[in-house]
C-alpha cells in the first residue's frame, strides 16, 4: 500500500515544459563544487544544476491541415502515435448529454474502414497492437501503440475507425447498456459522490464542466446521433498527431500522408464554454450527501482563475506550498503527519485555459474529526492570506520546480505530448519557459498577494459525503448546511 | 501499480479530471484514480502481469542483449543489486524492494509490514530530528505509556460494561502523561525531512508499497544525485527511528477506511479472500484488521524491522544514467557497512486443502458484484505458467472468451476479469474471476455462465490461434514494458525477490510458450472444481432514506 500516491512533478497543476539548458542557478541548489560529493549528512549536500537539451520534434502540416509532430526514437521496436481532436462533451445537445463520450467509445468499438468490429478487435489482438479512442470535455483523443513492424496495418485501422467508423447497431445498444449500468452504479462510491456533487455545486448541475448523463439522455440516443457526432466534430483540420518511436520520419509522414492525406477539412468546432456569472460572496455553502460510510469524504473549494491569469504562478506556488506537495505542505504535515487525522489530504489547483479552473482541498476522515479538519483547512488558508510564506519554504517551492524540471522531458512521448498539449490549449510553444523564469523571480510577497485575491473563505464550497445525524451538526459551524438527495439512478 | 480485475465499469470522470491528458501525476497525487486499487493486488499482479509478458525472443527483438545489459553485484551483507545503464536522459529510477510483506506477520500483529512502511518515512537519528539525543529517551517512555494505554483499554473493551472509576482514573492519568510526552517529542521533529530532501533535489515518484510478499521503496532523481540517495537509503536502512508513531497509526486507521471499509470493492475483496484461505497469511488483508492495528506497539515494530530488514533481503534495483562502477563503489561505501540480518524466521503455515465450497456475502450500499477464486499452485509449479494461459485466454481483451460471452454475447456483465495469482506468488494462491453483472441480471446468472466458460475449457481444446495471441502479446508487452526506467526497475527488484532471480524472466515466458491445448484441458480440470472454490458476492443494501425516487438530483434544506 502507498503510503501517498505518487509525488508530482514540481508544482502539481503545471504543465512542465521548458529549456532544460537553461541554468537556473537557485544558490542552495548549486552552492556544490563539481568534485565527488562528500558522503555523510544528506541535509548538506548540494549538486551540479542538471544539464540536458531535449530533443526537438519535428512539425509538419499536412495539406488538411492535420498537425503532426514526429520525434524519432530506436531504442525499441515500438511506435506511439496519439491524436488529440477538437471535440467534445461540451458539444452535447442538452437533451443528449453524454452523446460525445458515448460517440468516442463506440468510434473504436463499433468497426471502420471497411472492417466489421469483430474483425478489428480480432486482427488487432492478434498482432498485440493497442487502440484506444475517446471523447472527453473538453477534447477527443485516440492512440495506436503497435510493434514498429505493424506500423502500416495499425495505421490503416487507427484511420479507419477515425474517418469511417461504422457504428455497428450491437455495439451502439452496448455501448447504451453499459452507459446505463454506470449511471446506476454512480452512487456507490463516496470518493466518486463527493468529487460529481462538489463540481456540481461549484459550476451549477447544467454547466458543461460538471452536467452528466441521466437514463433518460442514454436512453434516447439513436445510432444516427452518433454518427451525426462524429461527422460534425472530427476532421483532420482539427487533430494534432504526436508520432515517437522506431520509424523514419519520411516513411512515417508518407504512410500518414496515405491513410490521411485524402481527407478532406471540414469545419472544426469551437471550443468555448461560458464563465459562471460570480455571486456575491456571503457566507460559506455547505453541502451534504447521506451515506453509510466510515468517514466523512471532504471536498472544499471553488472556482478559480485560468491558466493564462497573470496571478497564476504566484496561485500555483501558494497552492504548492498549501497543500499541493504533498509531503512538504502545509497541509499535509498539519493535518496527516502532526494530527494523524487523514491518509490522502491536499489542495490542488486545476486550471486550464477553456474554462474556469477549480481550487480544491480534500481529505477523507473519521466523523468524529470532521470538524477539526474543516477547521485546519480554514485555519490554514486564512495563515496563507495573512502572513507571507517563509524563504524556506518559498526556496524548497523552488528548488523542488527547478530540479524535477528534467522529469517532464524523460521520454520521448512526453516531449511531445507537451508539445502537444500546449498547441491544442493555444498556448505559445515556450510557454512553460516563460512560467520557470517566472516561478525563478516570485517573491513572497507576490505569493501571499495572490493568495488574498484567489484563496476565498467567504467563497468556500463545502461538500461531505458521510452518515449518522452528526455529521450535519459538524458542518454546522462553517455556514448554511443543506442535504442533498441523491436519486436512486445516478 | 496493478490492479483490480475491473469490477466497475462506467467511469467516472471528476471535472478535475480533465487534465489528465495533461499531467496524470497529477491525479496520482491525489489518490483519484478510479480503475487502480493497490494494496491486496499489489504484488500478484504485477507478477501476473510480468510472467505473461516476459519473453527471450522480444527481448532480444528490444535489444540484442537486453539479458547482458544487466549487470549484477552482491555485496558482502547479502545486498543484491541489478542495474541498467540508460543514458538518453539524465535520470535514474531506484526500486529497493524487501522480501518482506503481510506474510511474515504473526497472529494478534497484521498490518505490522505495512506500519513499518509508513514509518520508515519518519526519519532516523539524523534525518528528521533537531537533537535525537534528547528525544530517545522521551521516545522510549512514550512507547512504555502507550503500550501501557493501549493494554488498559483493550482490558476495559473487553470486559464489557465500561470502566470502574479507578479504572476510568488510571486511563486518564496514562492518557494525560501521554499527550504530554508526545508534545515533548514532537519539539525535536523535523516533519517529513528525508521526502523533503529528495523533493528539493528534484525526486519525483517517491513513494511506498507494501503487499503480502514485498515491501518496495521507490524514487526518481536527476542522475547526479545517487550520492543523495545512498546516504538517505542507507541510513534508512540501518538507523531508522520510529517517532511519531501513534499519529502514524491513525493515519493508517484512515487508510483503512478509505480503502477497505468505504469501498465496496475492497471490502469484497477483503472478505473474499479471508473466506478462501483459512490457516495461511494470504488470507489477512494487507493492512491488518482494525483492532491489531490499534494495538501495534513501538517495540513490535521495531523487532520486525530488525527481523525482516537486514541487507541480505534486500535487492536495489537501478535503472537511467549511472555508471555503474561509481554506482557498485558508491553502494559499498554506504550500504555495505551494515551488517547482515540473521536469518528470519521460516514461514510454517501450509493452507490445508479445501474440501467443499465456500460461499461468502458482503452488504453494502453499491450495487452487486461477484469474485470467484480456486486454490492453485504458484510461481515455479508446472501448472502456474498454465494458468497465466488459462487468464490471457479468458480475460484480456476484447476478443476474450469471457468478454465475447458474457458482455456482448449475452450481455449479462459490464465487465469480466481474472487474476492468476491472487494475493501473492511467495505461498500457493488463488485463480480469481470478477464480474460485475448488468442489470437486470443478477450474480447468479453470471455465476452460471462463468462456470460454462470454465467447464468448457475442460471440454474443448484451446485453439492454436487463442494460444499464439497469448504469446504475441506477452512478447509485446513485454517490449513495453522496457519503455520506463522505474517499470523496469521494478520488474527486475521484483523477480530478484520472488524467485530468486531476475532471469525468471526470460525463463518463464519460455515456460508459457511450451503451454499445450492438452495441459490447459487438464489443469482446468484438476483445479476447477467445485470443491476448490470460493465465492463471494456483493450484495445491495439500501439506506431507504437516500434513495427516494427523485428525478435528479436535488438540494433539500
Amino acid at each position: 500500500m502507498r503510503i501517498v500516491r505518487g509525488e508530482g512533478q514540481g508544482v502539481k497543476g503545471w504543465r512542465v515544459t521548458a529549456l532544460l539548458g537553461m541554468a537556473v542557478l537557485l544558490a542552495s541548489a548549486v552552492t556544490g563544487s563539481a568534485g565527488e560529493p562528500v558522503l555523510g549528512d544528506p541535509r548538506s549536500m548540494a549538486f551540479q544544476p542538471v544539464e540536458f537539451s531535449p530533443p526537438e520534434p519535428d512539425r509538419v502540416v499536412l495539406e488538411n491541415g492535420m498537425v503532426v509532430y514526429l520525434l524519432e526514437d530506436h531504442e525499441l521496436p515500438l511506435v506511439s502515435v496519439t491524436v488529440t481532436m477538437r471535440t467534445g462533451s461540451w458539444l452535447d445537445p442538452i437533451d443528449k448529454i453524454g452523446l460525445a463520450s458515448m460517440t468516442g467509445a463506440v468510434m473504436r468499438t463499433g468497426g471502420g474502414g471497411g472492417l466489421s468490429a469483430e474483425q478489428v478487435d480480432a486482427e488487432l489482438e492478434q498482432f498485440a497492437g493497442d487502440v484506444s479512442i475517446g471523447i472527453g470535455r473538453q477534447s477527443g483523443s485516440a492512440s495506436l501503440d503497435v510493434l514498429s513492424k505493424d506500423v502500416p496495418r495499425g495505421l490503416e485501422i487507427l484511420a479507419g475507425l477515425l474517418r469511417r467508423p461504422a457504428f455497428d447497431p450491437a455495439r451502439v445498444e452496448l455501448a447504451k447498456l453499459q452507459a446505463i449500468e454506470g449511471i446506476r452504479r454512480r452512487q456507490d462510491h463516496p470518493g466518486s459522490i463527493v468529487g460529481r456533487e462538489f463540481a456540481k455545486v461549484l459550476y451549477g448541475p447544467d454547466h458543461p464542466s460538471a452536467r452528466e448523463s441521466s437514463l433518460d439522455s442514454i436512453t434516447r440516443m439513436t445510432r444516427d446521433d452518433l454518427v451525426t457526432f462524429h461527422r460534425d466534430t472530427i476532421h483532420p483540420n482539427g487533430m494534432i498527431l504526436g508520432v515517437t518511436g522506431d520509424f523514419k520520419k519520411d516513411e512515417m509522414l508518407a504512410a500518414l500522408r496515405k491513410v490521411f492525406g485524402d481527407w478532406k477539412k471540414g469545419t472544426v468546432p469551437e471550443l468555448r464554454i461560458a464563465d459562471v456569472p460570480e455571486a456575491e460572496p456571503s457566507r460559506p455553502v455547505v453541502r451534504f450527501v447521506s451515506k453509510e460510510t466510515s468517514q466523512t469524504h471532504l471536498r472544499l473549494g471553488h472556482l478559480s482563475i485560468k491558466e493564462n491569469d497573470p496571478d497564476y504562478v504566484a496561485l500555483a506556488i501558494a497552492n504548492d506550498i498549501l497543500g499541493g506537495s504533498s509531503f512538504r505542505s502545509r497541509l499535509f504535515n498539519d493535518v496527516r503527519t502532526k494530527r494523524g487525522l487523514a491518509y490522502s489530504v491536499g489542495s490542488r489547483l486545476n486550471t486550464g485555459t477553456h474554462d474556469q479552473g477549480v481550487w480544491l482541498m480534500r481529505a477523507e476522515t473519521k466523523l468524529t474529526s470532521t470538524q477539526e479538519v474543516i477547521e485546519r483547512f480554514v485555519a490554514n488558508i486564512e495563515r496563507m492570506r495573512a502572513e507571507p510564506v517563509s524563504d524556506t519554504e518559498l526556496a524548497e517551492a523552488k528548488e523542488a520546480y527547478v530540479n524535477s524540471f528534467v522529469f517532464s522531458f524523460a521520454s520521448p512521448s512526453a516531449i511531445v505530448s507537451r508539445l502537444v498539449e500546449l498547441e491544442y490549449d493555444g498556448l505559445p510553444k515556450d510557454f512553460l519557459q516563460q512560467l520557470r523564469a517566472k516561478v525563478v523571480a516570485l517573491t513572497k510577497e507576490q505569493v501571499q498577494a495572490a493568495a488574498k485575491r484567489h484563496l476565498r473563505p467567504d467563497r468556500l464550497k463545502i461538500v461531505a459525503v458521510g452518515s449518522g445525524e452528526a455529521l450535519p451538526k459538524a458542518l454546522a459551524t462553517f455556514g448554511d448546511v443543506k442535504e442533498i438527495k441523491l436519486s436512486p439512478e445516478g | 501499480m496493478k490492479t483490480q480485475p475491473s469490477l466497475v465499469s462506467g467511469e467516472v470522470r471528476l471535472p478535475w479530471l480533465r487534465l489528465s491528458r495533461l499531467a496524470p501525476h497529477i491525479l496520482q497525487a491525489f489518490g483519484v484514480r478510479p480503475t487502480f486499487h493497490e494494496g491486496r493486488f499489489t504484488i500478484c499482479a504485477v507478477v501476473m502481469a510480468l510472467s505473461l509478458v516476459c519473453n527471450v525472443n522480444a527481448l532480444s527483438a528490444a535489444s540484442p542483449s537486453f539479458a547482458d545489459r544487466v549487470i549484477e553485484h552482491r555485496l558482502a551483507n547479502g545486498l543484491t543489486v541489478l542495474m541498467v545503464e540508460r543514458h538518453q536522459t539524465p535520470v535514474v529510477s531506484i526500486n529497493i524492494t524487501f522480501a518482506v510483506g503481510g506474510i511474515n506477520e504473526q497472529v494478534g500483529q497484521t498490518g505490522i509490514a505495512h506500519l513499518y512502511e509508513h514509518m520508515a518515512f519518519k526519519g532516523t537519528r539524523v534525518v528528521g530530528t533537531t537533537d535525537y539525543e534528547k528525544e530517545r529517551p522521551i521516545l522510549n517512555e512514550l512507547a512504555i505509556v502507550g503500550t501501557e494505554l493501549d493494554l488498559r483499554e483493550r482490558e476495559v473493551a473487553v470486559k464489557g460494561g465500561g470502566a470502574t472509576a479507578d479504572e476510568r482514573a488510571a486511563i486518564e492519568s496514562l492518557q494525560k502523561r501521554f499527550l504530554a510526552l508526545q508534545t515533548q517529542a514532537g519539539q525535536y521533529v523535523v516533519g517529513n525531512e528525508m521526502a523533503l530532501m529528495y523533493q528539493r533535489h528534484g525526486g519525483v515518484g517517491l513513494n511506498a508499497s507494501t503487499g503480502k510478499d514485498l515491501t518496495r521503496y521507490m524514487i526518481s532523481l536527476p542522475s547526479n544525485r545517487l550520492p543523495l540517495w545512498a546516504a538517505i537509503e542507507s541510513d534508512r536502512m540501518a538507523n531508522p527511528v520510529l517517532r511519531e508513531f501513534y499519529k502514524e497509526r491513525g493515519v493508517v486507521m484512515e487508510e483503512r477506511r478509505l480503502r477497505n471499509d468505504d469501498s465496496p470493492n475492497g471490502l469484497l475483496f477483503e472478505t473474499f479472500t479471508s473466506a478462501a484461505f483459512r490457516a495461511h497469511g494470504y488470507g489477512i488483508p494487507t493492512i491488518g484488521w482494525g483492532s491489531d492495528i490499534l494495538s501495534l506497539t513501538p517495540a513490535a515494530t521495531e523487532a520486525f524491522f530488525k527481523t525482516y530488514y537486514g541487507p541480505n533481503r534486500a535487492t536495489i534495483a537501478l535503472v537511467g544514467d549511472i555508471n555503474p562502477k561509481e554506482v557498485i563503489a558508491l553502494i559499498e561505501r554506504t550500504f555495505g557497512k551494515i551488517p547482515a540480518a540473521p536469518p528470519a524466521p521460516s514461514l510454517v503455515t501450509v493452507e490445508p486443502e479445501q474440501r467443499g465450497e465456500r460461499r461468502v456475502e458482503v452488504e453494502f450500499d453499491a450495487e452487486p458484484a461477484l469474485v470467484i477464486g480456486y486454490h492453485k499452485p504458484t510461481l515455479g509449479h508446472p501448472d502456474d505458467d498454465v494458468f497465466d494461459v488459462i487468464d490471457a485466454v479468458l480475460s484480456d481483451g476484447l476478443t476474450s472468451r469471457l468478454h465475447q460471452k458474457l458482455v456482448r454475447e449475452k450481455r449479462l456483465a459490464v465487465s469480466v476479469g481474472s487474476d492468476a495469482s491472487h494475493p501473492g506468488v511467495r505461498a500457493p494462491n488463488l485463480f480469481v474471476l470478477t464480474a460485475t453483472p448488468l442489470a437486470p441480471h443478477t450474480t447468479a446468472e453470471v455465476e452460471a455462465a462463468i462456470y460454462e466458460e470454465v467447464e468448457r475449457l475442460k471440454q474443448e481444446p484451446v485453439s492454436a490461434q487463442e494460444l499464439e495471441k497469448v504469446l504475441n502479446n506477452l512478447d509485446a508487452d513485454l517490449v513495453r514494458g522496457l519503455r520506463s526506467n522505474s517499470g523496469l526497475a521494478s520488474h527486475l527488484a521484483l523477480y530478484q525477490a520472488v524467485a530468486g532471480d531476475w532471469r525468471y524472466i526470460l525463463t518463464s515466458r519460455d515456460n508459457v510458450g511450451k503451454v499445450t491445448a492438452a495441459d490447459v484441458r487438464r489443469v482446468a480440470a484438476q483445479y476447477f472444481t467445485r470443491s476448490n472454490r470460493t465465492v463471494a458476492v456483493l450484495v445491495k443494501k439500501s439506506l431507504g432514506k437516500s434513495v427516494t425516487a427523485m428525478s435528479g438530483n436535488e438540494v433539500q434544506p
